[in-house]
């Protein structure tokens, strides 16, 4: 594996008695795309939202590039990752530009004033494949799919290295789904970003992932490259979850 | 009825410099009193939105001082601030405040959580999360209780005369006592426009606002 980007060493984390991540350790290499999967509460979003310093571990350690986030600047952290979230969560008083420019306004980016954002907006606007002519209009007037794919192109404007996306196709329909997943393919390819993706469909996470991760109650069940875990299923849960796949039930 | 009203306009005519200098007075008096009504209560209101365990204690004294009548609220002043337009610019700032917090603390408080967790998780700190993402998104509802305020402020400042303030209240006040009908009538019915006029301009606000705060 290449060199690693994100780390976590022995995290627990409970929600009151409850407890949702139990002694979770994993490393993820520079450029991979970790598609997460597992049952709602199974820890996977806590997972994710370790990374950005959204959730503060209980005991354990969270690195990233080498950092114990613990020491560092929350703000300054999140600015270099992107953050993509199912309900996009697009600012409603901003216009599309505005939106997708705010995290380098947050940070006093250089080169995001006047004509050179809205270059920017444009360029990126593209590369999620929308129409630049999109830029003046506000959220309420997107469709659910346009409006993915800005929190997307947002979630990228600040060029960070390393993508966190939740669901962030959940609550659109199919076939838009699969363009988005073609799309956000291409983006990981062109741009080598390294990728944290935590989806609910098996399908999606064996498509999109360079590896999946498998939980369950916590805990890791497998860690593997999908044709690994087609093949050699470590648990019973993870068989169970790509035997549906496998043969999927039709209504006769 | 109709006699009372043609009173009234030949009191207008008669005395249009005077009611004019009463109009003036009044919409000075209620300004002060809203622009403190608005610092005041907007501060505060944006206080116990990032402080939710004082919000109850700070609410609950907003309750009770809104609940003490005016007139009274007036009359307990004056031992401390003597009579004038200072003790009713106090006054009238007290009662402001109430809806100013309660709106502002509703619109800061209701939020989508999700667009928060967006604005935080993408490393806005604080006070950029309160004035480029919170305070826009609510300015639809604290707007509603601005406009609540200055209507309430402008009628309310017309029982200011009691404690010596100027203001239209003056032309209400000298009606009582003198027993002419028409004066009172003049002035309220002054009064009653002003605060339409306010009411009106500022829902048209309020709809811009609403209508571009939400999804």
């Amino acid at each position: 594996m290449e060199e690693t980007v994100i780390r976590f060493e022995h995290v627990w984390k409970s929600y009151g008695e409850q407890p949702v991540l139990k002694d979770f350790s994993l490393e993820i290499g520079k450029g991979e795309f970790l598609a997460v999967i597992g049952r709602s509460g199974c820890g996977k979003t806590t997972a994710l939202k370790l990374v950005n310093g959204l959730i503060v571990p209980d005991t354990g350690r969270v690195e990233v590039k080498g950092q114990d986030i613990s020491c560092a600047d929350p703000v300054m952290l999140r600015r270099q990752i992107g953050y993509a979230i199912q309900n996009v969560g697009l600012f409603p008083h901003m216009t599309v530009e505005k939106n997708i420019a705010y995290v380098p306004s947050v940070s006093r980016m250089d080169g995001w004033k006047g004509e050179d954002r809205r270059k920017k907006t444009e360029e990126l606007l593209r590369q999620v494949g929308l129409s630049p002519a999109l830029a003046g209009r506000f959220p309420r007037e997107l469709s659910g799919g346009q409006r993915q794919r800005v929190g997307i192109a947002r979630a990228l404007a600040a060029s960070p290295d390393i993508l966190l996306m939740d669901e962030p196709f959940g609550a659109v329909d199919a076939i838009t789904r699969e363009q988005l997943q073609d799309e956000i393919l291409k983006i990981h390819r062109e741009r080598g970003l390294t990728v944290l993706f935590v989806t609910h469909d098996i399908e999606e996470a064996l498509k999109l992932g360079t590896r999946v991760l498998v939980m369950e109650e916590g805990t890791v069940q497998q860690c593997d490259i999908p044709s690994r875990l087609l093949s050699a299923p470590a648990t019973d849960f993870v068989e169970k979850l790509v035997c549906r796949r496998r043969e999927p039930e039709v209504r006769m | 009825m109709l006699q009372l009203l043609s009173s009234v306009f030949t009191l207008y005519q008669e005395r249009a410099d005077w009611f004019a200098g009463l109009l003036a007075d009044h919409i000075a008096l209620a300004f002060c009193a809203i622009v403190m009504s608005l610092i005041i209560g907007l501060a505060l209101g944006i206080w116990i939105s990032e402080h939710p365990r004082i919000a109850p204690a700070v609410m609950g004294l907003c309750n009770v001082l809104y609940t003490i009548p005016a007139i009274s609220l007036l009359g307990i002043l004056i031992p401390f601030s003597g009579i004038g337009n200072e003790t009713a610019v106090i006054a009238l700032t007290i009662y402001g405040v109430m809806p100013m917090v309660r709106n502002t603390y509703a619109g800061l408080t209701t939020l989508d959580a999700d667009i928060l967790e967006a604005a935080k998780g993408m490393g806005s700190t604080r006070l950029q999360t309160l004035l480029r993402v919170k305070l826009p998104m609510a300015a639809g509802v604290i707007l509603a209780g601005v406009r609540n305020m200055v209507v309430m402020t402008i009628s309310v400042a017309g029982i200011a005369s009691f404690v010596g303030a100027g203001g239209l209240g003056v032309a209400i006040y000298r009606g009582i006592t003198i027993y002419n009908p028409a004066m009172t009538a003049a002035g309220s019915i002054l009064i009653a426009l002003l605060a339409l006029a306010f009411d009106l301009a500022l829902g048209k606000l309020e709809k811009y606002f609403k209508k571009r705060g939400s999804l």
